[in-house]
């Protein structure tokens, strides 16, 4: 039975079967529909996640899209422990769009390193409720009491040595009652949690079987790309096309809102004919953006801003104070710049449209594909295919809504896929920031901080753009779309709250604390980026932290402890790491080693960072790293997160950076927007601590200290203060101003 | 045009410059291989040609001829993966995956050249394969695991994990 075919009976199964976010109340008028399907098929489907199979096999349906951050191997675990199945017997489907499946903020999304929080919970409930029913159908064909069975290794045991497998119960399954509040297991029964460290997808990603959304096959499909104007939102004005439309294989060339769409039987004949369009633009929507002129001004922004923070008086405190330290810290617009290009196959069938996307939000696909087409978001169908890297872009589906118009208009299915240049270029960066922060320091205590937080805002870049694709959605899912978008991008009086994450909740006691925040507003869209507002105010907190520790002439640690409530998660994980990194140990001759810490997405995270700088080029090294993320369900998925959430934001810390002059961004490729390779990889050490807090997140949180660790290894090694990303840059600049 | 693909002779009609990748991936159908930015600059397109690893996204299909080509679905035989694919199960190199495909074309040639390379040797062969989930240090002791395998001997003992901790198990 076809994914699609079982979420089309699960839909009509299951649709009204009453709150089935936790996916196991299903009883009631569905129980009918259970039976019938069980006698016709075999099949128990236990609930909205789980079904087990004639064979005996686990089908999981996994509501959260693979982007590499290991979820689907993640949701297995949770599913095969409460079974009591090895790993290697759950089969993953990933969910498609599914009007009983918007489990995050009303919608299906991925994003805020959630997954594994929102799963560990609902997962295990619907993998407990399909045992209890697997057991009491057991014991009921034995006449038993079912507290004298037991699951263990796919069959359902009596203590008087009868045995059924979990396939043979299937159709008696099905009869029984669905459990509300089934058993979960103790953590000490745990045999799968903590320890299970395979991977479910790497056997298809080494023998290149594993279907990501660009290798998708429709029937029918045809191919398109499309060129985007030099400036963002730039239309296309004259067009010349007629020698690309007398290419072999061309089906349509034409303008459109986007740019200029070329269509054709396969993909190489469209990129062939693409090369003979020219075409005259339109100003586009940041026509004379010069970011060098943007971060100027915002570095010297001085207005007061919107006050989100104020405890004690830090004015005071600071002016009072014998030493002051601080400065502008800076940061520019990043690419996402997933491995997999942008890219979405569509079929429209009148007012319905089928989507086969890599996505992490079927639900915005379906809005965004709805309002592109003037349907109801309501008929159409996504179909959610692996990711090759997210990072928070395939949030943004733009290019299904580019893709939806285009299969409209040659009335056949249509898979477009961006180049490299269109995908580094079409927006939702993450924003610029400047962060003046300014610090008091009386002998060897710390009196106050006061920082003003300017940055572009997402929320509300995500108000304008969600205001776009809402008119779409129906007025019901509308209604509570916005609400809990508004909730999730709101712009109280506390500000823009991706703007100031990190810092507004800080865990340092400062005395006198003052945080102020100003938005700055600009046409190029920005959006989330791994590890959204930590990406920056790690690095500006934990500099600043830095600064007044070497002012205070304390020992970064120790001035940390000092800062950090007793007891908390954030001491345990320094005293870790101090001990992991001997810290206090002094580092050989030409290295300098770089402490920083953050607390995000509720998971802490401390890195120590040994650099050196050979031939004016900082090199790190080795990165030592701590992390307390609650239960580790798969530690070497945790780890993998840790090392790839380092190294990419080595990449952003050291090198990258978006900048736009006179409306046009100068990076295109990975040639001027590049990533850290494999000789300039550290090597990564990292500790996870053992926790019996639920599990938090991982997929962001190794990312936000990086940065500053280096820059205050480079610190440590020069006595020369790092303030702006990308930080070689800074280097290569210092002092010429 | 005549093609040799995976040890199979394959009929294609296409223009001679048209990009080795998009051949295979849509008239052969061989989508293993991925196109990551069309400029020869991450790797992800690398396949086999004569044994040498190319960009087939660089690569006119014309001046390939009758070279055999090996694509990452050429390299498993029957019976079991490639020694270089085991080694990256075993030290669980993916993530998202997309760019391994090319790390493994990359490391098959390197491990061909080289039996028993040096982490220098891997910089070097490794480096022009990029990985935006940041897999370089599980490559790395995958290239030397992948070199035992193939019976290279022991190889360079991979670096230590944390505090040498067996694999698998907390520090």
């Amino acid at each position: 039975m076809s994914g699609l075919s079982r979420r089309g009976f699960l839909v009509g199964a299951l649709a009204g079967g009453g709150a089935l976010t936790l996916a196991v109340s299903c009883g009631g008028s569905s129980g009918a529909t259970r039976v019938r399907h069980a006698d016709q098929t075999g099949e128990l489907v236990a609930n909205l996640y789980v079904t087990v199979m004639p064979d005996g096999r686990i089908s999981l349906i996994v509501n959260k899209a693979e982007i590499g951050q290991g979820v689907t191997t993640a949701y297995a675990t949770l599913a095969a422990e409460e079974l009591d199945v090895p790993l290697d017997r759950v089969d993953v489907q990933y969910a498609g769009s599914n009007p009983e499946m918007r489990t995050s903020f009303n919608m299906q999304i991925t994003g805020g390193s959630t997954s594994t929080k929102e799963g560990f919970g609902a997962l295990r409930r619907a993998a407990a409720a399909a045992r209890e029913m697997l057991i009491a159908a057991a014991a009921a064909s034995w006449k038993v009491p079912a507290s004298e069975c037991r699951a263990e290794d796919g069959f359902v045991l009596h203590s008087g040595g009868k045995k059924l497998g979990y396939g043979e119960l299937t159709k008696l399954a099905a009869r029984e009652r669905v459990p509300g509040k089934p058993r979960l297991k103790s953590a000490k029964e745990w045999k799968l949690i903590g320890k299970a460290d395979r991977r479910v997808d790497a056997r298809a990603k080494v023998d290149g079987s594993a279907q990501f959304g660009i290798d998708v096959r429709i029937p029918d499909m045809v191919h398109a790309l499309v060129i985007h104007g030099p400036v963002f939102g730039a239309r296309p004005d004259k067009v010349s096309a007629e020698a690309a439309r007398a290419k072999p294989g061309v089906i349509d060339v034409f303008p459109f809102r986007w740019g200029v769409a070329v269509v054709a039987e396969k993909y190489w004949q469209a990129l062939a004919a693409s090369r003979d369009v020219t075409a005259t633009w339109g100003k586009g929507d940041v026509a004379g953006l010069d970011t060098e002129k943007m971060q100027q001004a915002m570095r010297a922004y001085d207005d007061d801003g919107t006050g989100v923070v104020d405890s004690g008086n830090a004015g005071k405190a600071i002016a009072r104070a014998q030493t002051k330290v601080g400065g502008v810290y800076e940061a520019p617009y990043l690419a996402h710049a997933p491995l997999e290009p942008q890219n979405c196959t569509v079929r429209v069938d009148g007012g319905r449209a089928e989507v086969w996307a890599p996505t992490q939000s079927p639900t915005l696909v379906q809005a965004f594909v709805a309002e592109a087409l003037g349907i109801d978001s309501e008929d159409v169908l996504v179909h959610t295919l692996l990711s090759g890297g997210g990072f928070g872009r395939r949030s943004i589906p733009d290019v299904c809504a580019q893709a939806a118009v285009i299969a409209k208009r040659v009335k056949r299915p249509v898979k477009l896929i961006w180049s490299r240049e269109s995908d580094m270029t079409q927006g939702f960066y993450r924003p610029v920031y400047a962060v003046k922060v300014e610090g008091g320091v009386e002998g060897n205590k710390v009196t106050g901080a006061r920082m003003h937080c300017v940055s572009q805002s997402i929320a509300l870049s995500s108000k304008s753009m969600l205001g776009a694709a809402i008119p779409g959605v129906p007025a019901p899912l509308k209604s509570r779309m916005v609400d809990s978008l508004l909730a999730m991008f709101s712009t109280n009086t506390m500000g823009d709250l991706f703007a100031t994450e990190g810092l507004r909740d800080t865990p340092y006691r400062f005395g006198n604390f003052e945080l102020t925040a100003s938005p700055v507003q600009t046409k190029m869209p920005v959006s989330a980026w791994r590890s959204v507002g930590h990406s920056v105010t790690g690095f500006v907190m934990e500099s600043f932290v830095d600064e007044l520790a070497h002012a205070a002439k304390r020992d970064p640690l120790e001035l940390r402890r000092q800062l950090l409530p007793e007891g908390s998660r954030q001491t345990r994980v320094l005293d870790a790491l101090a001990a992991l990194s001997k810290w206090g140990t002094p580092p050989p001759a030409g290295v300098g080693r770089g402490l920083a810490r953050q607390f995000s997405f509720e998971t802490e995270v401390g890195e120590v960072a040994d650099v050196e700088i050979v031939d004016g080029r900082i090199k790190v090294r080795r990165v030592y790293c701590v992390v307390d993320c609650g239960v580790a369900v798969n530690p070497d998925v945790v780890r993998a997160q840790m090392e790839g959430g380092i190294i990419f934001g080595l990449s952003a810390a050291l090198d990258q950076e978006i900048t736009l002059v006179d409306g046009v961004v100068q990076q295109t490729n990975y040639d001027t927007f590049p990533s850290l390779r494999m000789f300039e990889a550290p090597e990564i050490i990292v500790q996870i601590l053992e926790s019996d807090h639920e599990p938090t997140g991982v997929g962001e949180p190794g990312l936000p200290p990086i940065a500053a660790a280096v820059a205050n290894a480079v610190f440590a090694l020069t006595g020369v203060r790092l303030r702006r990303m990308p930080l070689q840059r800074a280097w290569n600049e210092r002092g010429a101003k | 045009m005549k093609l040799v693909v995976n040890g199979r002779s394959v009929e294609v009609a296409v223009p001679a410059d048209t990009p080795l990748l998009w051949v295979l991936r849509e008239e052969v159908g061989l989508t293993g291989t991925k196109f990551g930015c069309g400029k020869a600059m991450c790797g992800a397109c690398t396949v086999h040609v004569d044994g040498q690893p190319k960009r087939s996204c660089v690569t006119a299909v014309g001046d390939v001829g009758d070279k055999p080509i090996t694509t990452i679905e050429g390299l498993a035989s029957e019976a079991a993966l490639h020694p270089v694919q085991q080694a990256w199960l075993e030290e669980n190199v993916p993530q998202c995956g997309y760019c391994q495909s090319g790390q493994i074309m990359s490391a098959v040639v390197l491990l061909r050249a080289r039996p028993k390379p040096t982490d220098a040797e891997i910089d070097d062969a490794m480096s022009a394969n990029l990985c935006r989930c940041g897999t370089y240090p599980r490559i790395r002791k995958a290239v030397h695991r992948a070199a035992e395998l193939l019976g290279g001997g022991a190889g360079e003992a991979p670096p230590k994990t944390a505090a040498g901790a067996p694999k698998g198990g907390r520090p």
